[in-house]
């Protein structure tokens, strides 16, 4: 008996390992996928004062850093009750839509191109931003760089740094901008719009425009039936900052919308034995395990469940492209995994309109700043929308605001049951008998999960770049049966 | 970060890590306790958790770029220094984002849009012991060699900035 690993999964954020068990016959019996533990994240932060939560929570993930920022301001504006004036929330949602637009640029062109521009299957030496650039030229590959450092510019103006932001502090932001500042983000917004389009255009072109991608995006072993979750505004728009978490059911019916201090009453988790990362699923339906349809409580928050979850974009641009994904995808709501990465386009486009109109904003350059400091309450969730899946903050603190206790939800653990669903589907969609398993059949099994554009830095508190992931083909009784390296 | 205008000509030492996981803060506190010891002003100290596109926006239009980062491998014994360039890399702990591209993926990117890449890129990687655990303090094994290693990085960083300066001394 022998096992089959890959060493490293590629253009995967963190470390994890995949375990596929194959029956005797050669087919698919199951898979488990798991990722190792960061520890005492929560021990960490216990009596510190919890304002200096949201910059110490730009550490536990270089990927994301500036969502754990936002939801953790939320969260700390919540324990001291307090409201951050217009101009202090329009910052922060400015400051967010520039870290949307670096983050979805990076995953489509880094993470998600060279699967479709090379091909899933293509020579992997081959199939990474370099093949993709080769396909569609140098030109995109500079642009791709210099809108990336432009929306990282952005983030660094106005969250003090691009990466270990400090802008948040209780009932607002520490700094404003000037008219000379935001004249220069709003040609830079209209850049990342101009540059959006052409994303969308490209993904077009060359996803849209290959039917045997659009077979694998609606025929392929991908699809998975779940319930849909996102932030959206008063309107039900999408959000990423701010308003309520709306969950739709498979059918695209609304379930619930709550406000993040309810939270508790709609999700819980649920630990497995085999895994180090929780299980969230929706409360009031209850755990039924690994299953789709209807009756499950697992649910996705992903850039295409926060499309299902919505009746719209708040732009009109990307109002106009989230049309016409439904209409070309079949209606609402879409269950194909791999149109994760359209509606993660159709997302970029909103991001630089909604960068544009908050630089236009008149209270953007305004002077009241933060809330005055109030009594502390105790208690407070933020939740936002981070790239990756809604995201909640929870803290409690004593009288005096010093950290009793930490609850995090990051966005890959909302996801982590549909992970493992789309992994085991691929795998048996992709893994027949006598099917000869080749790198460009894992590579396919990988794109299942790489849609989700899974960050399991913070899911389980970890850093970027630090774990690899093995996939591990075995039999029943736990022998590998072969192994694949590839770095 | 230091702006491009002002790299031409010098030697970045650059340290990653992340300063509250116990010892993978390695390559970021070499940098806290060297940039004070009498450099010379060719010698830029920076520190960040970069790896993948991002670090083409550190280390252009500079020289040579030295990284100190941790590093973890299969036999390695805590505390062991290693010696890397391009030709015989092995991805230490932050410069292979996989989030993003490879390091090597980033450099060639680079290249093949014709960014102003240093000549040369050096690393000096310190194989620790835990990177898990949320932690300010490294792990007994790195704190009792650290003045070892704080010794064999600046000896390090001296050396290549000699050779730097050899080299490109006018005439």
């Amino acid at each position: 008996m022998s096992k089959i690993t890959i060493d490293p999964i590629t253009r995967l954020e963190g470390h994890g390992k995949i375990e596929i068990f194959l029956t005797p016959d050669g087919g698919v019996e199951n898979v488990y996928f798991q990722v190792p533990e960061l520890r005492g994240f929560e021990k960490f932060c216990e009596g510190r004062p919890v304002e200096e939560l949201p910059s110490i929570v730009t550490k536990i993930c270089g990927v994301c850093p500036g969502c754990h920022h936002m939801a953790s301001g939320k969260a700390v504006d919540a324990v001291f009750g307090l409201t951050p004036p217009p101009t202090a929330l329009k910052l922060r949602e400015l400051f967010y839509m520039a870290h949307f637009v670096h983050s979805h640029i990076a995953h489509f062109y880094a993470l998600a191109a060279p699967d479709f521009v090379v091909g899933p299957t293509a020579n992997p030496a081959e199939r990474n931003i370099l093949g993709v650039i080769a396909k569609v030229g140098l030109e995109i590959g500079g642009e791709v760089i210099k809108q990336r450092r432009i929306a990282q510019e952005i983030q660094a103006l106005i969250g003090g740094h691009q990466t270990h932001v400090v802008m948040n502090t209780p009932g607002g932001v520490k700094k404003g901008i000037n008219e000379e500042q935001r004249d220069d983000i709003v040609k830079k917004a209209e850049g990342f719009i101009e540059f959006s389009k052409f994303s969308i255009q490209l993904f077009k072109d060359v996803v849209l425009g290959n039917t045997e991608y659009v077979d694998l995006i609606l025929k392929g072993p991908y699809a998975l039936k779940l319930h849909s979750m996102g932030l959206v505004d008063d309107q039900n728009k999408v959000n990423f900052y701010d308003g309520k978490v709306r969950v739709v059911d498979t059918e695209g019916k609304e379930l619930f919308k709550y406000s993040p201090n309810e939270y508790t009453d709609f999700v819980e988790e649920r630990v497995e034995p085999w895994s180090y990362l929780k299980f969230p699923y929706l409360k009031k339906i209850g755990w039924k395990g690994f299953v789709e349809g209807q009756d499950s409580g697992v649910y996705q928050a992903t850039p295409l469940s926060r499309l299902n979850a919505a009746d719209g974009m708040a732009t009109p641009v990307a109002q106009k492209e989230y049309d016409a994904m439904f209409a070309i995808l079949g209606g609402k709501p879409v269950h194909a995994t791999l149109a994760m990465h359209w509606a993660r386009l159709v997302e970029l486009i909103y991001s630089a309109e909604r960068c544009l109109e908050l630089a236009q904003d008149p209270d953007i350059t305004g002077t009241e700043l933060r809330a005055p400091i109030g009594k502390i309450v105790g208690e407070g969730v933020g939740i936002v929308e981070a790239q990756r899946g809604t995201l909640t903050h929870h803290y409690w603190t004593d009288e005096k605001g010093m950290v009793k206790k930490v609850n995090l939800i990051v966005g890959t653990t909302n996801n982590h049951a549909a992970i493992c669903m789309s992994l085991k589907k691929a795998a048996q969609g992709l893994i027949k008998k006598d099917t000869e398993i080749t790198e460009g059949t894992l590579n396919m099994i990988e794109m299942a999960f790489r849609a989700y554009d899974p960050c399991f830095s913070c899911a389980t508190h970890s850093l970027p770049g630090q774990m690899r992931m093995e996939l591990i083909l075995k039999d029943l009784e736990g022998n590998i049966i072969r192994k694949i390296k590839r770095r | 970060m230091t702006r491009f205008a002002e790299r031409s000509g010098k030697v970045l030492v650059l340290g990653i890590g992340n300063e509250i996981l116990t010892d993978d803060g390695i390559g970021v506190r070499l940098v806290d306790d060297l940039k004070d010891k009498g450099f010379p002003p060719e010698v830029v100290f920076e520190k960040g958790t970069v790896g993948g596109l991002e670090i083409l926006e550190f280390i252009q239009g500079y020289q040579e770029v030295l990284f100190l980062d941790a590093i973890k491998t299969t036999d390695g014994k805590a505390g062991d220094v290693y010696h890397m360039d391009l030709s015989d890399f092995l991805e230490t702990l932050h410069l292979s984002n996989l989030h993003d591209v490879s390091f090597i993926q980033a450099i060639r990117l680079g290249k093949e849009l014709g960014f102003d890449l240093p000549a040369r890129l050096r690393i000096f990687a310190v194989e620790i012991v835990e990177d898990r655990v949320f932690s300010r303090n490294f792990t007994c094994e790195i704190e009792k060699q650290y003045p070892r290693i704080l010794k064999e990085a600046e000896h390090f960083i001296r050396s290549r900035t000699k050779q730097y300066m050899l080299e490109n001394s006018p005439g």
